[in-house]
């Protein structure tokens, strides 16, 4: 358990989005590489990624990059001629910028599926509707079900040496067979738990979703804290201050007192995640070395 | 006031004549415990559901149901939800959602109950139920005793003030359902909860009870105080079977009194001071082994325990061996490996002598072994019973299926869905038949059917292994009797001299007799045994 498996999910939720928005809207080498940092960083703390496995993420980076100037001629500063086709520096950097945004987007999902798992992403949709919740939760006990009853349904056929393997035909016949049973004790389950609902009250009023989470003062300083930093990247980024153009030359725009605070925000937002967990860590191992 | 009052209750099923209840009038105050048995058909799962409103079958009912005096009908829709609990039968199929938390909320969120009394009732109910250690696991990863505490647990989170239960135990193992059943007992007991349970295996439920319903035909036999009904039903042809041992040995004994329980049915063997004497097995000539386990080691995963540990046995030709043991002791993963489905990852087993890896191909299915998995209904792929038996003779089979021809399978009884499985496993004329608790869920007619079957399989020639958690069947029915224990047999012998040294794993005849007289099965067995003397 880490600092922010504490943190209440909504609060996560905001402050995850406002880190991947920010970095969705710009193609600015400095903010991108603050991001896939601060994500990083986040994943090897967090335990959830090691280097190695960080390194398919460099491969997948480095394809991204490759492909843009295959089939993108744009630009004024030709590298080498492939084929009849000019490579360019200018679709070269364009490529990186974008794959830096998607490798950025990427990993901050990851850690944000590890933070809230299903549990937790399942109670966020309860929010908005309770209804589509319960259903996601019965599908997802249903599906489990079928197939144990479907691995079930083959070892009792083959006990009794009814489920041939021998033939493709055979094979795919008894699947079918086995299916269609399948079916039928599907249905048959579904009455029960109808029944089930029914006796406990479905439909008797409007819903509610429980939380098992409470909204503590910590949860509202991190969603503070998240909407503040991600409005100022956000005003940042969409003022153009952060602008970089790459065609047909790469430009800067000046930078501006604002742009510099954006950066800085961002830096912040992408970073402190990962404070947060390290802070914990350190702080545990501090204790334990006192017991 | 009576909570529950039943006036002349009577209820057929669209498009038929026939009432399944009939004129039934019984009324219950806070606080009782009544106990509903009756034959397969009797209409006491229709009668449970009449009691709760959402339940009630589609058909003709009339007569009066007052819920505290008030007509049912006039109960608010929330307000029936929450007083009136219902569990059923089987645990998986009951479970709504995937994680027991979740659960045990769900009866809650659809009242529309606020977070933080949603919170305080499921934290309250867990720590109630013992479920604390299970509270963020997925329902699938339960076990069948924990799956249906949850669902009583989740029906007790709404305070009901009358619980309906029906036949909760028939799918768990005896010591699951002991459990259940005094977790019943207890909320009976604490909390002066109402509760109506319908049950087929007397034995332990009956002394808990304070009132008795026998039905029969949809009538009433009988209502009463539990013991005043249990001595009127001792005489009774059909449903004296279901009753606890103490209570036949008394009807067999001609007494006047009518004891509930092995500790009431021992004073009474006292009291009487019978002689008795030591019952001994009969000699048997040393068969030929059918099974043979050698040092077999088995584990599901490469980093998991292991489940069967050196298991050594073996079983002889033409005897049925029932092997006794707790869940989670690797019976059926036993029982799996005998029939090739699972491949140990040292030691042998032989089949009729052979090694199983000798048998290739589909040559092991095809008249040397078959397996009756524990849930029979997986056998079954046709859609009507005609189809599944077509090509099977089953003339020469003590069970008449003709009645049953155009039926579903899955809508036969259990004891019929059994014997159907057993037919389907024969007609590949295996020698070595491998059964996975084939009482689970039968009533004790129905169970002594299964008996007399394989009996009757066994003087056909017909060698048995047999995984039971049920000691009275396998006092019925086996030759040999092993107790499996943590994934080894820990001791094997035949069934008189087994259940004489065991304490527990013993059928309530030989609890009742314990010291007065050694080897005695049977209730029959002991008062035969009285009358001589």
């Amino acid at each position: 358990m880490g600092a922010l498996d504490r943190r209440h999910p909504a609060a996560v939720f905001v402050y995850f989005a406002g880190v991947m928005a920010a970095a969705m809207l710009t193609l600015n080498p400095a903010l991108l590489l603050v991001s896939i940092g601060g994500g990083a960083l986040l994943l090897l703390i967090r335990g959830a990624a090691r280097l190695s496995s960080l390194l398919f993420s460099l491969a997948l980076f480095a394809a991204m990059t490759l492909i843009n100037p295959l089939f993108n001629h744009n630009g004024v500063t030709v590298l080498f001629v492939l084929g009849d086709s000019p490579v360019t520096l200018e679709a070269l950097l364009y490529g990186a910028a974008s794959a830096a945004m998607v490798t950025a987007v990427l990993m901050w999902c990851r850690s944000l599926s590890g933070v809230l798992g299903e549990d937790k992403l399942l109670y966020l949709f309860a929010r908005v509707s309770p209804r589509i919740a319960l259903v996601v939760s019965m599908a997802l006990r249903g599906a489990g079900l079928f197939s144990a009853q479907a691995r079930r349904v083959r070892r009792s056929q083959k006990g009794l040496g009814l489920y041939k393997e021998d033939n493709i035909v055979d094979t795919i016949r008894s699947d079918a067979r086995v299916f269609s049973i399948l079916v039928t004790w599907a249905l048959e389950n579904g009455v029960i738990t109808a029944d089930s609902m029914a006796a406990r009250g479905y439909g008797t009023a409007r819903r509610t979703a429980f939380s098992r989470y409470r909204f503590t003062r910590g949860d509202a300083m991190l969603l503070a804290a998240g909407l503040l930093l991600t409005g100022l990247s956000l005003w940042g980024v969409l003022s153009g201050t952060l602008d970089v153009s790459y065609y047909p030359a790469v430009r800067w725009t000046a930078m501006t007192p604002l742009g510099w605070a954006a950066l800085i925000g961002y830096g912040i937002l992408a970073l402190w995640p990962a404070l947060l967990e390290g802070g914990e860590r350190l702080k545990w191992r501090f204790l334990r070395s006192k017991i | 006031m009576a909570l529950l009052e039943i006036e002349n209750l009577s209820f057929s099923y669209p498009e038929s004549e026939k009432r399944v209840l009939d004129n039934v009038s019984f009324s219950l105050e806070r606080g009782d415990f009544l106990l509903v048995c009756g034959a397969t058909g009797s209409g006491k799962s229709t009668l449970l559901r009449c009691l709760k409103r959402e339940l009630t079958p589609l058909g003709a009912l009339s007569g009066r149901i007052l819920y505290g005096g008030k007509p049912l009908d006039e109960l608010p829709d929330r307000a029936s939800a929450r007083l009136i609990g219902f569990v059923g039968q089987r645990p998986e199929q009951q479970l709504v959602t995937d994680k027991v938390w979740h659960e045990l909320a769900f009866g809650l969120e659809n009242l529309g109950a606020p977070s933080p009394l949603i919170r305080r009732r499921v934290a309250e109910t867990a720590a109630y139920f013992d479920l604390e250690d299970c509270f963020e696991r997925e329902v699938s990863s339960l076990s069948g005793g924990q799956k249906q505490l949850v669902n009583l647990a989740a029906v007790m989170a709404m305070r009901p003030e009358v619980l309906l239960l029906d036949e909760p135990t028939a799918q768990l193992d005896p010591i699951a359902a002991e459990s259940f059943l005094s977790t019943l007992e207890k909320l009976n007991r604490e909390l002066s909860l109402t509760i109506v349970l319908i049950e087929h295996r007397l034995e332990e439920a009956l002394p808990l009870s304070n009132r008795l319903l026998a039905l029969e035909n949809g009538k009433t036999l009988v209502f009463d105080k539990t013991r005043r009904a249990a001595r009127a039903l001792r005489e009774h042809p059909v449903l004296s079977r279901a009753l606890p041992g103490a209570t036949r040995l008394s009807a067999l004994l001609h007494e006047d009194d009518c004891p509930l329980t092995v500790r009431e049915g021992r004073a009474l063997l006292e009291r009487r001071g019978g002689a008795f004497r030591t019952l001994v097995d009969e000699p048997h000539d040393e068969e030929r082994a059918a099974l043979a386990f050698r040092d077999v080691y088995f584990r599901y995963e490469r980093s998991g325990a292991d489940v069967l540990r050196g298991t050594a046995f073996r079983a002889a030709e033409g005897e049925i061996t029932c092997l006794l043991g707790g869940n989670g002791s690797g019976k059926s993963t036993l029982l799996n490996c005998a029939a090739g489905l699972l491949r140990p990852y040292a030691g042998r087993v032989e089949v009729f002598g052979r090694p199983i890896r000798a048998y290739k191909g589909q040559a092991l299915y095809q008249g040397v072994l078959a397996l009756l998995p524990q849930d029979v209904q997986t056998m079954f792929l046709a859609a009507t019973v005609r189809e599944e038996l077509k090509g099977v003779d089953y003339s020469a089979f003590p069970v008449d299926f003709e009645p049953l021809l155009d039926k579903h399978p899955y809508d036969l009884s259990g004891g019929e869905q059994q014997a159907l499985g057993l037919i389907k496993a024969l007609a590949a004329k295996p020698r070595l038949l491998l059964l996975d608790e084939p009482t689970k869920g039968l009533d004790a007619r129905a169970r002594d059917g299964v008996a007399d079957i394989l009996k009757a399989l066994r003087a056909r020639g017909l060698s048995i292994v047999c995984v039971t958690h049920d000691v009275e069947f396998a006092a019925a029915c086996a030759d040999q009797c092993a107790l499996f224990f943590r994934g080894d047999v820990v001791s094997m012998d035949r069934p008189r001299a087994f259940f004489g040294g065991n304490a527990y794993y013993v059928p309530a005849a030989g609890r009742m007799a314990r010291g007065l007289c050694e080897g005695a099965l049977t209730v029959e067995e002991l008062a035969a045994m009285e009358e001589r003397a």
